[in-house]
């Protein structure tokens, strides 16, 4: 138990990853209501060799900045952040997207499993139960395909399968850090006996720059996570 | 006409070999890449020279046309080839992927080291101020 008084005290550093790519309208935004959720926490923005002025408005707001040199894709961008907590000794890393459609007001709601040690990574879910967020029938439809899939083969039953507003604890900032699986993440962390839960937050639209998201982009990507689960599930079929 | 397509091909060797080794020699292809297209022009080379060859091959394995043969393992080369060189790929990418992430990061604590020390100097600047002014 002395281990979890450890835990809930000032001691433990958590950081919060915000990868960004072209998102200057939106980023003072992010950081600024950040700071105003006081949660006690430091924020590193992962520019991901954006051609506007995301870095400058970032450092211009006291935030400390890592410029990749040129657009790696948002996992890429995010395992940065994950080797830049695991360097710097951080207990847990927070992902919150830089384009403002993240609450950070729900920061605490995230990590308090990880501090009671209920869960190794914690997910912000658009679909838990009913909140603000509404989408396209397509996307909803992609959705509730994946979610299927995961609850298939990891049996545990994660409804937003993609989003990108998760606190992960030291163990899995680790493993993110050597090798960040960017498809089948729910998959391998499975595999690896980690805790993973969903909790419900509310998604807001975004505050500014546009989506990378096109239909084209939606089919590519669904048909590439459906073969990399597929292959997973071969591979540890035969090894089982 | 059967000689000059079997001549060609023979030149066509000859010169591919010779482009090889002059790549090499000049470190555009690294030797671990140039075994394969040495084999390559060799065996081309080989089956230019003596035709007879590739009609032993064709009855062996029952196809009616001999020229057949050099599609078909012309092909399944060209195939497994560009599938060895995806793989490479593959590493390399993973490779930059992760040397542009080390760099960010040294970057990122040259920046943070350098702010902090020009914070310093700031500081032990107001200190000397504050001192001439006692």
């Amino acid at each position: 138990m002395s281990d979890m008084s450890a835990m809930d005290g000032q001691n433990i550093k958590i950081l919060v990853i915000v990868p960004a790519f072209n998102e200057e309208k939106s980023i003072s935004k992010v950081i600024r209501s950040l700071y105003e959720s006081g949660h006690n926490v430091d924020m590193v923005v992962v520019d991901d060799g954006s051609y506007d002025n995301t870095s400058k408005v970032a450092e211009k707001n006291g935030v400390k900045v890592l410029k990749l040199p040129y657009n790696l894709g948002i996992g890429g961008a995010v395992q940065t952040g994950y080797l830049y907590a695991k360097e710097n000794n951080y207990d847990i890393a927070i992902q919150l997207d830089g384009d403002g459609q993240h609450d950070p007001a729900y920061i605490g709601d995230l990590i308090a499993p990880l501090l009671s040690g209920r869960a190794d990574m914690v997910i912000g879910s658009r679909y838990v139960k009913k909140t603000g967020y509404t989408s396209k029938l397509s996307r909803r439809i992609g959705m509730l395909f994946f979610s299927g899939l995961i609850t298939l083969l990891t049996g545990n039953p994660i409804k937003d399968t993609t989003s990108g507003f998760r606190a992960v604890n030291r163990n899995i900032l680790e493993y993110f850090a050597d090798n960040y699986p960017e498809v089948d993440v729910l998959v391998r962390l499975h595999k690896k006996k980690f805790k993973v839960m969903e909790i419900p937050v509310e998604m807001k639209e975004r505050q500014g720059g546009t989506s990378s998201i096109t239909p084209l982009r939606s089919v590519y990507y669904m048909i590439k996570v459906s073969i990399v689960l597929l292959i997973n599930s071969i591979r540890s079929g035969a090894l089982s | 006409m059967i000689i000059n397509i079997y001549l060609l091909s023979i030149a066509f060797s000859v010169i591919f070999l010779l482009i090889v080794v002059e790549l090499v020699r000049k470190n555009k292809l690294s030797e671990k890449y140039s075994l394969l297209w040495i084999l390559f022009g060799f065996a081309i080379l080989i089956l230019s020279i003596s035709p007879v060859f590739i009609e032993k091959i064709s009855a062996l394995i029952d196809i009616k046309y001999a020229p057949s043969v050099l599609f078909v393992f012309g092909l399944l080369f060209l195939i497994v080839y560009s599938l060895q060189i995806t793989i490479v790929l593959s590493k390399q990418s993973k490779r930059i992927i992760r040397l542009t992430q080390e760099i960010t990061l040294i970057k990122g604590k040259i920046e943070e080291d350098r702010l902090r020390n020009s914070k310093n100097k700031v500081i032990s600047k107001e200190e000397q101020a504050d001192n001439e002014a006692v």
